[in-house]
């Protein structure tokens, strides 16, 4: 006898995220750093900054930590990172 | 599509219940047990029970950017072994699942491990034989064994927490196959946890809490609520567990019947364990639980376990003699993760 089994799995929602324009150089640019709320992924970022900072010219630096690592960033946090900032980068932390 | 039906899900035909069996491992769509084979005649028995159409939204997930309908819950329901009428707790859970407080993404990704526990109360709890009475964490009962694993299957093959692939957990606890309760109201005093909750008596909820595994609290001695009281804050004050976040005291009816012949209530214990239920910054130092070096004032700077007595949920469950209640603390060691608490809608 042929029982017709049904597919039991959810796969992904299909979405676009296109790439953001680039920048070339961090010269005269203002740098976002967003923590994910791990121990020392502030630190490590402290770090990453310190580096480019000895390669570019960098205007200023944005930091910002997440509530926790678990939760998504808020919209606030993602709006103040976009308006201020002209590349972000982020790290985890543990 | 399936032929004749409203159901959208992709259909494998295979010859025969055994292979059919076979086939859901050979696809990876269990979780490591045999599941039950679901057809189209079975999951529209189930959505009829929910009074459900296939295409309704359950749960959104937004960082998986998964979206479960009432079709894929029911699918999963028939595989766990659930009856059709077990989809108004699954529906509730997975609505509380979705409430952002859960952190749904987080609490079934993360290396803590956790489960997702589901308490019971109200009248549910006899319509379905949902067990809040002996063994209450163990075997026998269908409609714990079932609802808790519909859950685990949901969030395998719906929510894609594959083990080692979006469940990181390095060692998970047995809980993960199912961890369904009701609360013993027969055997409690006090209110129940619902009614705590702000839902009528005789309102049927689940409570969904992102959960470390039980840890036994054994006191047969003592005789008094202080002494349990002593045991349980002592179990929750361990390093191993101890953080900030929510936790369940699931105290079995022999404790109760102390507790409250010494005139305790669930203020009073929570209240207590609160107090008690505390660790110095230098012991949370010592054991690795906080960073940096032991300073001065460390050694009389007292921590708690929870931002406060409310923090901690106490519930009655458990049956016949034994002085053996349980405490189960959160996955979140802060406020990622809380407890969330729904009405089923029956």
């Amino acid at each position: 006898m042929i029982v017709r089994i049904l597919d039991p799995t959810v796969t992904a929602e299909p979405t676009e995220s296109p790439m953001a324009k680039r920048i070339g150089t961090l010269d005269g640019k203002v740098l976002g750093l967003l923590a994910n709320g791990k121990v020392n992924g502030d630190r490590l970022l402290d770090l990453v900054a310190d580096e480019l900072r000895a390669r570019y010219d960098v205007r200023d630096v944005v930091r910002l930590q997440k509530r926790g690592a678990s939760v998504v960033a808020e919209d606030t946090m993602f709006e103040h990172l976009a308006s201020r900032c002209d590349a972000v980068v982020t790290a985890i932390g543990d | 599509m399936t032929g004749g039906t409203r159901l959208t899900a992709a259909e494998h035909p295979v010859d025969g219940w055994s292979a059919a069996i076979e086939a859901y491992f050979d696809r990876g769509w269990t979780d490591g047990l045999p599941v039950v084979p679901a057809t189209a005649s079975g999951v529209e028995r189930f959505l009829d029970a929910a009074r459900l159409s296939p295409d309704a939204i359950v749960l959104k997930e937004p960082v998986r950017r998964r979206v479960v309908t009432a079709e894929k819950v029911a699918i999963n329901a028939l595989m766990a072994g659930c009856r059709p009428e077990y989809m108004l707790v699954l529906l509730a859970a997975l609505d509380a699942m979705a409430d952002d407080a859960f952190t749904l993404h987080g609490s079934i990704t993360s290396t803590g491990g956790a489960a997702t526990l589901l308490v019971v109360n109200g009248p549910i709890r006899q319509t379905l034989s949902i067990n809040g009475g002996a063994n209450v964490f163990g075997p026998g009962w269908r409609a714990n064994a079932t609802i808790g694993r519909a859950i685990r299957l949901i969030t395998l093959n719906c929510l894609g927490a594959l083990p080692g692939v979006l469940d990181r957990s390095t060692q998970g606890h047995p809980g993960k196959y199912t961890y369904c309760i009701a609360e013993n109201e027969e055997e409690s005093p006090w209110e129940p946890l619902h009614v705590e909750r702000g839902f009528a008596r005789e309102a049927s909820t689940v409570t969904v809490f992102a959960a470390e595994s039980p840890h036994n609290v054994l006191t047969h001695y003592g005789q008094t609520a202080e002494a349990i009281i002593v045991a349980l804050a002592d179990t929750m004050a361990a390093l191993g567990s101890f953080s900030p976040g929510q936790s369940f005291v699931v105290v079995a009816p022999e404790h109760v019947a102390m507790l409250a012949r010494d005139g305790w209530d669930k203020p009073r214990i929570k209240a207590a364990l609160h107090a008690r239920a505390r660790r110095t910054r230098a012991d949370l130092k010592r054991g690795g639980k906080l960073p940096g070096a032991i300073e001065p004032g460390d050694e009389h700077a007292w921590v708690h376990r929870g931002e406060g007595p409310e923090d901690i949920h106490v519930i009655v469950a458990g049956g016949g003699p034994g002085g053996h209640s349980a405490f189960i603390p959160s996955w979140s060691r802060a406020r990622n993760s809380l407890v969330v608490t729904r009405e089923i809608r029956a």
